[in-house]
């Protein structure tokens, strides 16, 4: 099951691991580079409310994951095929078909989790599943120039052919995805026989109206989310030739550095997640996480230092954010909003990330790297006037978001000592 | 003296100066004059297609300085001594650049390294004294102080449509040009574009490098410093600035600096990936007499040489016949080089960004505080 997400994360970063050979055999600009990104995050901005419908009203689990592993499989064959024939159109319509499947794709597993480990090792579940798709991106990032230059070897010199036969090649982790996505509809269907139980559902309901309620605590979470987010996801897919052009890295110690975010979050989910569950105090943790992007990305910005000092701080503070952002959601809305409540975060979330994948290739392009930084930290500032404000307004409402656990143990006991 | 930012000099420029009627130079022979008055010196900058192109820069500690050419002389590269700036004793540094030629070789391994190349894949070499350079008549722009200097070779490889060609420009203060490199530049230096248009290759992996040359003082010493810089807004992705200065032996004061930053463009409106990178080969003493009638005019035997290769393209660079262009520009001034700093909307962004949160902490912590502080009076707990 680990593996169904793995094709759908390792074909996400393609573009990134390969950023320069595939600028260079398509002739492209940098902002039609980060298109590639946009296109991805499009679907998305809808799909995030109507994936879990999709799976528990018209597909069914089952079909819903094979179908949307399909997507994932097609769009990247799509986008293969794009670079094989030259024609960057089709390359973004492969990533238009790839997002449809790839964040529901996520959904569906989340949703199988759920199904089978409810009650048992689910915590554990999740954290195996997050390592996967890490991994997944982790080995793209380190393995497919490596595939680039066999297949430049092979063919005899570069161009669109080399880069759409090491993309088709990446296509094959899709494949290997697709036959984990029928083999766990199988398994399911034996289960559901064997068990008698029911189909699993993802439970989420999404009601649109919901949004007019949301508390102002919401709101700025979302802004957190997003102006966090956007400085780090869009950098990812530009880091390679940063890297290789400011600190005069080989690619494949640009590719390495620009992995070890991912790496470093794998580990480091599960610790964190323990931690902020043990000690409470989200706001702070979430400030904490924020404040440290902001020190990484300004490293990298004004100085010279080495990036693994920046990227793996970076790392850390994306791992804490995580852990300690998304949990914030359910103190602030009841429990029925909750499913609109998440599906909004990630859609606005897949908004800003279009929108700033594209701004960001349009800003390297002109006014280049240091101002493009300059950008990701005003993006984090703003995330960081958000923390703040969120303190505020939450110390001013006497909200829980920052109380620490044990405070949090006793107001839930005495909460349900009155309701006795 | 003192050159801060708001440094201006009044700049007047002249074709041909001092010829009279009953000479006429050779077609595609002439110099141009940039007198650039400061508060108390003066600066005279002299682009020369007599032989190889060349740019000659003369600083004087006079107000008053003026060029004076014996034409005759000049056209018969007769003598040193008939381009000379009086009064003499004025003359506090003078230097030219000189581009001698232009070499191609067949870059078949895709090393981009002359190094590393056989030299029998070296073409013969473009001789820029032998070009037929265009008349600067038709292209100097008196008002803005620029002039375009177009030539080409006898050879078929220069068909009716390519050129090699300089575009020199002179500044009256602090700015920069809109195109990349967009070099910052100050009223004491000027600049120069070259680049290489339309010429066929001789090969199909052609690379193209141009030899420079720097006359001046015979004291002087040459170094080429490479310097990191991390603002790259100017030009994208581009982290280094390279500057040849000259100095007088052992002592740290720069006299004067060519400087360019690493990269070279293959389209004349380029964008961020028409980019490509350009290094230079460690500044060699040279012997030979120059190429240039100005620097002979000039110089005469007083001077010594140094040269310096100019290579671009790197490892799976596209070549030359990909785009058929090639331009790189130089600053050429004498003081120390300019520096660049951040640009006033990169700090504005950082300060906003960081001001507007620390605002709200500090503004929140104080009414926190303020609050704490007012409700403990009151704020004993009753005892159950």
């Amino acid at each position: 099951m680990c593996f169904l997400g793995f094709g759908s994360y390792f074909c996400y970063d393609n573009p990134a691991a390969l950023q320069t050979q595939v600028i260079q055999d398509m002739r492209l600009t940098t902002s039609k580079f980060m298109q590639l990104y946009a296109w991805y995050s499009w679907p998305n901005v809808v799909l995030c409310f109507l994936g879990g419908f999709l799976i528990d009203r018209v597909f069914g689990i089952r079909l819903g994951t094979i179908i949307f592993s399909l997507f994932v499989c097609g769009g990247q064959v799509i986008f293969a095929a794009g670079a094989l024939v030259n024609h960057f159109w089709l390359m973004e319509l492969g990533r238009f078909v790839f997002g449809i499947g790839g964040e529901s794709l996520a959904v569906a597993q989340n949703t199988y989790a759920v199904n089978w480990f409810k009650g048992k090792e689910l915590n554990l579940v999740f954290g195996l599943q997050l390592s996967m798709a890490r991994l997944g991106s982790t080995v793209n990032m380190n393995v497919m120039s490596h595939v680039y230059s066999r297949i430049k070897d092979l063919i005899g010199s570069t161009g669109p052919s080399t880069l759409g036969v090491s993309l088709m090649i990446a296509a094959s982790t899709c494949v290997f995805s697709l036959i984990c996505a029928l083999v766990l509809g199988y398994l399911d269907r034996r289960a559901e026989r064997i068990l008698n139980k029911e189909q699993g559902k993802t439970g989420e309901v999404i009601k649109l109206t919901d949004v007019k309620d949301f508390p102002l605590q919401l709101w700025l979470i979302f802004i957190i989310c997003v102006g966090y987010y956007v400085a780090i996801f869009p950098f990812i897919g530009l880091g390679q030739v940063f890297f290789i052009e400011k600190f005069d890295f080989s690619p494949a110690q640009a590719s390495a550095v620009n992995s070890i975010v991912y790496i470093i979050s794998a580990p480091a989910s599960p610790l964190f997640g323990l931690m902020v569950d043990k000690t409470g105090k989200n706001i702070m943790w979430v400030l904490c996480a924020v404040v440290t992007t902001l020190i990484s990305h300004m490293m990298l910005a004004f100085t010279f230092w080495n990036p693994w000092i920046a990227m793996s701080l970076m790392g850390l503070s994306y791992s804490l954010l995580a852990c300690a952002l998304w949990p914030m959601v359910a103190f602030v809305v009841p429990e029925h909003q909750l499913g609109t409540a998440y599906g909004f975060m990630q859609s606005i979330q897949n908004l800003g990330l279009a929108l700033i994948a594209m701004a960001a290739g349009a800003i390297l392009d002109n006014k280049g790297y240091l101002f493009l930084e300059v950008f990701f930290c005003a993006c984090i500032c703003l995330a960081l006037l958000a923390v703040i404000l969120l303190y505020l307004v939450d110390y001013f409402r006497g909200g829980e978001l920052n109380l620490s656990a044990s405070v949090r143990a006793r107001l839930l006991k005495s909460s349900s000592s009155d309701s006795e | 003296m003192c050159y801060g930012d708001h440094y201006r000099r009044q700049l007047s420029m002249e074709l041909n100066p001092g010829l009279n009627g009953s000479l006429t130079p050779p077609p595609g022979v002439g110099i141009v004059h940039v007198r650039a008055l400061g508060q108390n010196d003066t600066l005279h900058f002299l682009l020369c297609s007599h032989g190889a192109p060349a740019l000659l820069l003369v600083h004087t500690n006079s107000t008053s300085s003026s060029l004076q050419i014996n034409w005759n002389e000049f056209l018969n590269r007769s003598t040193a001594g008939s381009v000379r700036v009086a009064p003499q004793d004025s003359v506090q540094y003078s230097r030219a650049l000189v581009l001698t030629r232009l070499w191609e070789y067949d870059d078949v391994n895709d090393t981009a390294d002359p190094n590393k190349t056989d030299p029998s894949s070296f073409f013969p070499p473009y001789e820029l004294a032998s070009f037929t350079w265009d008349d600067l008549n038709k292209t100097v722009n008196l008002t803005d102080h620029t002039v375009r200097l177009c030539g080409k070779d006898s050879a078929e490889t220069f068909n009716s449509n390519s050129s090699f060609c300089l575009l020199f420009s002179a500044y009256e203060g602090v700015g920069r040009e809109e195109a990349w490199p967009a070099l910052l530049h100050n009223a004491n230096s000027s600049q120069l574009r070259l680049w290489l248009d339309r010429v066929t290759p001789r090969s199909n992996a052609s690379r193209f490098l141009f030899e420079l040359q720097s006359v001046g003082s015979p004291r002087h010493e040459s170094r080429v410093d490479v310097l990191k810089s991390i603002d790259d807004e100017y030009t994208p992705s581009i982290f280094q600035v390279s500057q040849w200065v000259f100095s007088p032996p052992n002592a740290n004061t720069v006299m004067g600096y060519t400087q360019w930053k690493p990269v070279a463009y293959r389209k004349a409106a380029p964008l961020t990936e028409d980019a490509t990178p350009c290094k230079h080969s460690p500044p060699v003493a040279v012997d030979q007499a120059s190429p240039s009638g100005l620097v002979l005019a000039y110089f005469g035997k007083e001077s010594r040489t140094f040269g310096l290769n100019m290579t671009f393209g790197i490892k799976d660079a596209p070549y030359y016949n990909a785009t058929y262009f090639l331009s790189w520009t130089v600053l050429v001034g004498m003081g120390s080089p300019p520096v660049e700093f951040f640009s006033p909307l990169v700090m504005a962004i950082m300060a906003i960004g960081l001001g507007a949160p620390l605002a709200f902490i500090l503004f929140g912590g104080i009414y926190v505080c303020v609050r704490k502080r007012r409700a403990e009076p009151s704020g004993y707990e009753p005892i159950n």
